[in-house]
């Protein structure tokens, strides 16, 4: 039964963990376009392009590797608690 | 004064914190083991705090047996981090803490029980061991430590490492540094904009007042002639 709840209350915390990091990580990929925009065209900050160029960029960070990184908040915890269950048995 | 009020809930909650993690967070006893026990316990008081939850207690048991540990310890002061060459006794209780808190996921009870009796020795002639343990030594509630391992060594001065307690801080540190700059991500990204929407339409509503206010008093003027 513990071993239940441990799991339960385990992977919700660790689910608002990782909307916390998805939605920082998704932030901090939406602020590097705009800065990247802002460099190649100053004083540009509100054109159709400059929003087709974000949008690109989302788009491509959502297909790519480093948003699946993120699950990583589920395997390091439960790879701490086996290393853990080892040392101590 | 509300700076005196939250500088002192911080503090409260600083203790707070900090004797949560003293009584959680594994130390290190320089100890000779002199026997080993098993005594049932009742567990309905509120003392039941200080001990474990394994998993056969399926929580409706009054009482239950616990195996105990007694050894002779080097004294210790400043969260063990100043060893002394003085001795005093120091009895561990030895429970699976099992799927349950604290998560150490101990379940070798009875494995250690053996260890520690393999290790009994007489004051003439002592056979030294580290123990791995957490939790305190309250004689008025009859608390007892949580011993977690033991492992014999050579000498008393033994230097021990508390690799897990290094381990522990580190990640704590970077968790804090992370949510501070999420934080701060978050803060610049969508609640700064959302506030400027709020006050520009607020500055929208003001001009206009003021412009009203302006009308009404030049019609007022125009009747008192100043």
């Amino acid at each position: 039964m513990a071993f239940v709840r441990l799991i339960v209350f385990g992977f919700l915390f660790l689910s608002v963990i990782y909307l916390a990091v998805s939605f920082y990580s998704r932030s901090v990929r939406r602020e590097k376009l705009e800065n990247h925009w802002a460099e190649d065209h100053p004083g540009d900050t509100d054109s159709i392009e400059r929003d087709a160029y974000i949008e690109a960029g989302m788009q491509a960070y959502r297909k790519g590797f480093r948003r699946k990184l993120i699950v990583l908040v589920y395997i390091i915890p439960a790879i701490a608690a086996a290393a853990l269950f080892f040392l101590i048995n | 004064m509300m700076r005196t009020i939250r500088r002192t809930l911080l503090a409260i909650l600083a203790v707070v914190v900090g004797v949560m993690l003293d009584y959680t967070l594994p130390q290190h006893d320089v100890v000779r083991v002199v026997g080993t026990y098993q005594e049932r316990q009742d567990l309905e008081s509120w003392t039941r705090i200080f001990w474990s939850s394994p998993d056969y207690q399926s929580g409706t048991q009054p009482n239950r047996d616990v195996q105990f540990i007694q050894t002779y310890k080097k004294k210790t002061y400043l969260f063990g981090f100043i060893r002394s060459d003085a001795e005093r006794p120091m009895v561990y209780r030895n429970e699976d803490t099992s799927w349950s808190w604290p998560p150490y996921f101990k379940f070798d009870t009875a494995t250690l029980q053996a260890e520690a009796d393999n290790l009994k020795s007489t004051q003439e002639n002592p056979k030294w061991a580290v123990i791995t343990k957490y939790g305190w030594r309250i004689q008025l509630f009859t608390a007892f430590p949580n011993a977690m391992a033991i492992r014999a060594v050579e000498s008393p001065d033994v230097t021990i490492i508390p690799w897990f307690n290094i381990v522990f801080f580190a990640a704590v540190i970077a968790l804090v540094l992370f949510i501070r700059a999420m934080w701060l991500q978050f803060r610049q990204r969508t609640i700064d904009p959302a506030l400027e929407d709020t006050r520009d339409a607020w500055e929208k509503v003001d001009a206009y007042a003021d412009e009203r206010r302006g009308r009404v008093s030049r019609w007022w003027r125009s009747w008192t002639g100043r």
